[in-house]
């Protein structure tokens, strides 16, 4: 390892034939002087040390460096590589970066994270307005803030380019033919005679060339695979089961880890009496952990039953214990000493309302948990000269750090292999099972030991979603809303997410108002202040982060202000909206739902407009009020994300965003009690199922200017078209999530 | 006249709910009326229990959840309907959570060693009042055919009314005991099996012969 | 005790109370049947005994003995598909797919009983199993395709 270390960069890639057996092609920086001209015309930002395709005799593997967490990306990545290189889907193999155990991952950790860590052009393209605060430290890799398209689109295409065009050089090389004279397809260089080499083929050749960079790109109109629908890499696994998540690993005599944390969220154990678990069945071990206790046993069945028969008497909980005190403190936070920014100042809004407002309202957003339906884990093995950690994460670098400062390692000695996630929500942006599985392999050296939480434990220790509330006042005039002035007061999940992370927020938090100031609407007066609620209990990234609570309490009380002025909500939001590519999802909005076709007496319709991560999306609710409760029948989404890259994937996700951002608005809360979360389980927290999931049409425009994510984008608009639905079928307002505090739902 | 109709009332139906069983019942008065409607009142405790009410549901097949584990009274999570079978033939069996043994997790699911099932629509009990209950209990149109004795018996052999007073885990067991609600079963039977609203019947029975 | 799985008769040393789930997924390995919430709310645990949908994180290894017990894994292969899981893939259904090994065994029990559902029908049998991506829609219309798979139709 050590030795491997020392190798420069230039010999790791060329010299990767004696250790590999083959070659890897990554997008080379700009600083570094190379043969090919083409490279002084690279921007900063298009580059990084990932080598992202590795050929050997065997095989080709592309490496996929944003984490899958069942948004498809392993399979878009590996399309981007594929669509320069001119393979076909099926013929590689993925890797999350960590292949086959060698030099890779210290090598590439060990040279990679220092350049890419102070690349400004690489942050300022991941921080260019699009999540914020949190995204001040993204330059390393991380997957979030519906970042992965956009980040990756033109770095892999120019990795696939590389490769092929190296490829093609050593086939000339090899044969005499002239390059010009040959073409790739299907993971081959063919010759003018009709004769062709596999890449494997080349791949030793190759390996001691100068690998020519290549980033003039081929012009979308010929994609092959991109832009097409396309079969995902891992649907027939996750179709039969044999898919691999980080919870389904298993080694030689691993052992099986339960925990029990303290439910009053970060704080500490006071005492604990192990008398019953310890001599329980299979139970080899009970260890203290930072704020809790865990049961090694040889089941994981056996660490559950040990570890939560073990007494403990546990310190109270730093934050407000009664969930009526965390609204109290948010209610109380409307003050000047509070307020974090004024993020968009229109007109004269004061002026506006200073006459009697046409219109007042309060509205509620609760915790709400991620809860992805696979369980929080993580493999350890923490050995003398490294410690290996089996677990998905969206930020593996920082994970990397975490484990490191526990065990004492260099952190090249730590090497995180990336999984499969069953699901993330945001949730594996926090360390709680990075942390445990450190400390666990901590005291027990040498050992493999599962970590999995249970369910209520995953519960108990969720960091949820910001709480927060909104209050607005507006005036209309001549059927026209004239005036909103809207406060916005949560608590920043931003800081008390970077908090755990020793990585302080300064400035104001844009997720607070997040999908309401940067509303494109020309409303003469608008006003948008953001309040930072004071740190209640723990909160962190959900799925669409700020815009998740803002966007439903800015389009509903606009709603509320086109109702009062007697307009029609949607043709209202077009004759405000003022920019041209808004309007256009809007306008198809109305066009795919049939807004103006009349409904049942006991039928709603309602649109909402909500633009998060650069993408503007509408969405309109159709639902019917039926004896047993509200029946969602229809929602029509449209979004604008510049290009669709991966349609079936775009269809897939904009569903997943509807059906995520509906249920949670239905039926969705975290409330705390004597400090500790209510919940426990799904049958507090489900979300949505089946028998409530209505219709949804997908339509996706291509008039924005830049390639965009999808992943979160549709979850804000869901919650105010399900409210706005619901005024219009019932006259009832609904301004207080989950809904089903105030209606039924079938 | 009253206490006449009442009686005479009440002994047509003992003659109903006995006829053709050889029983050493008590003498004929000897458990009273109104010993009787009390025992009556502690069946009622248990027959409207949530442990047992949640499955006495009616023709449209859909389990409840009611009682202090859950809050405000619905219907059974996830869209169970347990169809015209009664036991989720039609969609999803209730055995297919609602296993041999009872889970000890909050919220998990129950279960026994027999199929999990709803009751019979006639004996939809949910929502219905003590008198409406105690009606359904004694018709034999609308019980199995069975005598107050029958329904002591069946209680005894099926398994899964056992369960509504070992319900496991923290859930609240159905109210008494198996064997109290036994006998208050045959006390009420041997009291000429009196429903609460007997009296009033009896009345205006009374006024409308006046 | 004995317990058979996939047809394949196995040895195990486990308490009678330990759930089925965790015989499968820690003392056999069979890690296509998941662990999601262990209360029988979410599903992804479901497999089927004598052929019949049960979730298996609420069936006691004890009550498993003397009975077919079929997983994931047994129901077909990525070379041999059963009808199901051929129309997940035909849909594309899943996205993280953690859940869909459970969709898939509730649909393959549900559809021996209605081998031609309606929408409603669907909801009812599968609105417990939970799927947090939001799934939803591609499985109603893959449900469609297994049963005319499964009919001889397609």
């Amino acid at each position: 390892m050590g030795k491997l270390k020392t190798i420069t960069r230039r010999t790791f890639l060329v010299g990767s034939t004696a250790v590999a057996g083959g070659i890897a092609f990554g997008t080379y920086l700009a600083k570094k002087p190379l043969a090919n001209p083409l490279e002084s015309q690279l921007r900063v930002g298009e580059v990084t040390f990932n080598p992202w395709v590795l050929i050997d005799a065997e095989k080709i593997t592309l490496i996929v460096p944003h984490m899958d967490m069942g948004q498809g990306v392993a399979s878009v990545q590996a399309a981007m590589i594929a669509e320069e290189l001119d393979l076909e889907m099926g013929q590689f193999e993925i890797s999350f970066g960590v292949p086959d155990g060698a030099y890779y991952n210290t090598a590439l950790a060990a040279e990679a994270v220092p350049f890419r860590s102070t690349d400004t052009g690489l942050q300022a393209e991941t921080m260019r307005g699009l999540i914020g605060s949190v995204m001040k430290i993204m330059g390393m890799q991380v997957t979030g803030g519906s970042t992965t398209v956009p980040d990756t689109l033109n770095k892999l295409r120019i990795a696939g380019a590389t490769a092929r065009e190296t490829l093609k050089l050593t086939a000339a090389i090899k044969t005499g033919v002239d390059v010009r004279d040959l073409r790739t397809a299907s993971g081959a260089v063919h010759l003018p005679d009709g004769s062709k080499l596999l890449y494997t083929e080349l791949a030793t050749e190759a390996a001691s060339l100068k690998p020519i960079h290549h980033n003039v790109l081929r012009d979308p109109k010929h994609w092959r695979l991109l832009g097409k629908p396309m079969k995902r890499l891992d649907v027939v696994a996750k179709s039969t089961g044999t898919l691999n998540y980080g919870i389904d690993l298993s080694f030689d005599d691993m052992l099986y880890a339960a925990v029990k944390l303290n439910p009053h969220k970060g704080s500490p154990l006071a005492s604990y009496d192990d008398s019953s678990a310890k001599n329980m069945r299979g139970v080899s071990h009970i260890l203290p952990v930072t704020g809790g206790v865990v049961a090694i046993a040889d089941n994981s069945w056996r660490a559950f039953k040990a570890v939560e028969a073990i007494q403990c008497e546990w310190q109270k909980a730093p934050y407000p214990a009664e969930q009526g005190e965390h609204w109290q403190v948010v209610a109380d936070s409307f003050t000047a000493d509070r307020l974090d920014k004024i993020w968009r100042d229109d007109g004269d809004v004061q002026q506006a309302v200073n006459q009697k407002p046409d219109a007042q309202a309060e509205y509620k957003a609760p915790y709400v948990a991620h809860q992805p339906l696979e369980p929080l884990n993580a493999v350890i093995r923490n050995g003398k000269q490294k410690v290996d950690m089996w677990v998905a994460h969206q930020m593996p670098r920082f994970a990397q750090q975490k484990v490191a400062a526990i065990t004492g390692h260099d952190q090249a000695d730590v090497h995180i292999h990336q999984q499969y996630a069953g699901g993330s929500f945001g949730h594996r942006l926090e360390f709680e099972n990075v942390i445990l599985a450190a400390e666990i392999g901590q005291q027990l050296p040498d050992e493999t030991i599962k970590l999995t939480f249970t369910r209520e434990q995953d519960f108990a220790q969720d960091f949820t979603r910001q709480i927060g509330m909104a209050r607005g006042q507006g005036t209309v005039k001549n059927g026209q809303v004239e005036a909103m002035d809207l406060q916005v007061a949560t608590v920043s999940s931003s800081s008390s997410q970077g908090k755990r992370m020793d990585q302080p927020m300064p400035g104001p938090d844009k997720q607070i108002a997040e999908g309401v100031w940067n509303l494109p609407y020309a409303i003469p007066d608008f006003r948008v202040r953001a309040y930072r609620v004071p740190e209640l209990a723990p909160t962190s990234s959900w799925r669409s982060v700020g815009a998740s609570t803002a966007g439903f309490f800015g389009d509903c009380f606009l709603d509320e202000l086109i109702h009062i002025a007697g307009a029609d909500p949607l043709v209202e939001r077009i004759r405000l909206c003022d920019d041209e590519v808004a309007k256009q999802v809007l306008i198809k909005a109305g066009e795919l739902s049939n807004w103006h076709k009349p409904l049942k007496p006991n039928q709603g319709r309602g649109v909402a407009f909500v633009e998060s991560f650069g993408v503007p999306v509408a969405e309109v609710v159709e639902l019917t009020q039926t004896e047993h409760g509200i029946k969602i029948d229809q929602v029509t989404v449209v979004a604008d994300v510049g290009r669709v890259i991966d349609p079936i994937n775009f269809d897939n996700l904009v569903k997943g965003g509807v059906v995520w951002g509906l249920g949670h608005a239905m039926n969705c809360e975290i409330t705390y009690a004597d400090g500790r979360a209510q919940q426990s389980n799904y049958h507090q927290h489900a979300g949505m199922r089946m028998h409530q999931c209505p219709r949804i049409i997908v339509k996706g425009l291509e008039n924005g200017r830049q390639v965009r994510g999808i992943g979160e984008p549709p979850v804000p608009p869901a919650a105010p078209a399900l409210a706005n639905a619901i005024f219009a079928a019932t006259g009832q307002r609904i301004r207080e999530m989950p809904f089903d505090k105030n209606i039924k739902f079938v | 006249m009253k206490t006449l109709m009442k009686y005479v009332l009440l002994t047509q139906l003992c003659t109903v709910a006995v006829a053709g069983q050889a029983l050493k019942k008590p003498d004929d008065g000897s458990i009273s009326i109104e010993q009787g409607l009390k025992s009556w009142a502690k069946i009622y405790d248990v027959v409207s229990h949530p442990r047992c009410v949640n499955c006495h549901v009616g023709s449209d097949n859909y389990p409840m959840w009611s009682g202090p584990s859950y809050g405000k009274t619905r219907r059974h999570g996830m869209n169970i309907n347990a169809g015209n079978s009664r036991m989720g033939v039609e969609s999803v069996m209730c055995s297919t959570c609602h296993t041999a043994t009872t889970s000890e997790a909050a919220h998990g699911a129950p279960g026994v060693k027999a199929s999990w099932r709803l009751a019979p629509v006639a004996a939809a009990w949910f929502g219905k009042s003590s008198d409406e209950i105690c009606q359904q209990l004694r018709d034999p149109n609308r019980n199995g055919n069975r005598s107050f004795e029958d329904v002591a018996a069946h209680l005894n052999h099926d398994v899964i009314l056992h369960w509504a007073w070992q319900p496991g885990g923290k859930r609240e067991p159905a109210p008494y005991s198996l064997d109290e609600h036994v006998n208050d079963i045959m006390s009420w039977g041997w009291a000429g099996v009196p429903c609460p609203s007997d009296s009033d019947e009896a009345l205006t029975e009374d006024i409308t012969n006046e | 005790m004995q317990i058979t799985v996939n047809g394949v008769q196995h040895e195990i040393d486990v308490e009678d109370d330990m759930p089925l789930l965790w015989v499968l997924r820690d003392e056999l390995k069979l890690t296509g049947t998941k662990y999601g919430c262990g209360i029988a709310q979410c599903g992804v645990c479901t497999v089927h005994m004598d052929g019949l949908a049960v979730r298996a994180c609420q069936l006691r290894a004890g009550d498993a003995q003397g009975r077919q017990i079929t997983t994931i894994e047994g129901l077909g292969t990525p070379e041999a598909l059963h009808a199901v899981q051929d129309a997940w893939i035909e849909h594309q259904v899943a996205q993280c797919g953690y859940c869909q090994s459970g969709q898939i065994m509730s649909v393959a029990s549900f559809l021996k009983f209605k081998p031609n559902p309606t929408d409603e029908e669907i909801d009812f049998a599968l609105s417990s199993n939970l799927c947090r991506c939001g799934t939803y829609p591609r499985i109603r219309e893959a449900v469609k395709t297994a049963a005319a798979k499964l009919r001889g139709e397609v």
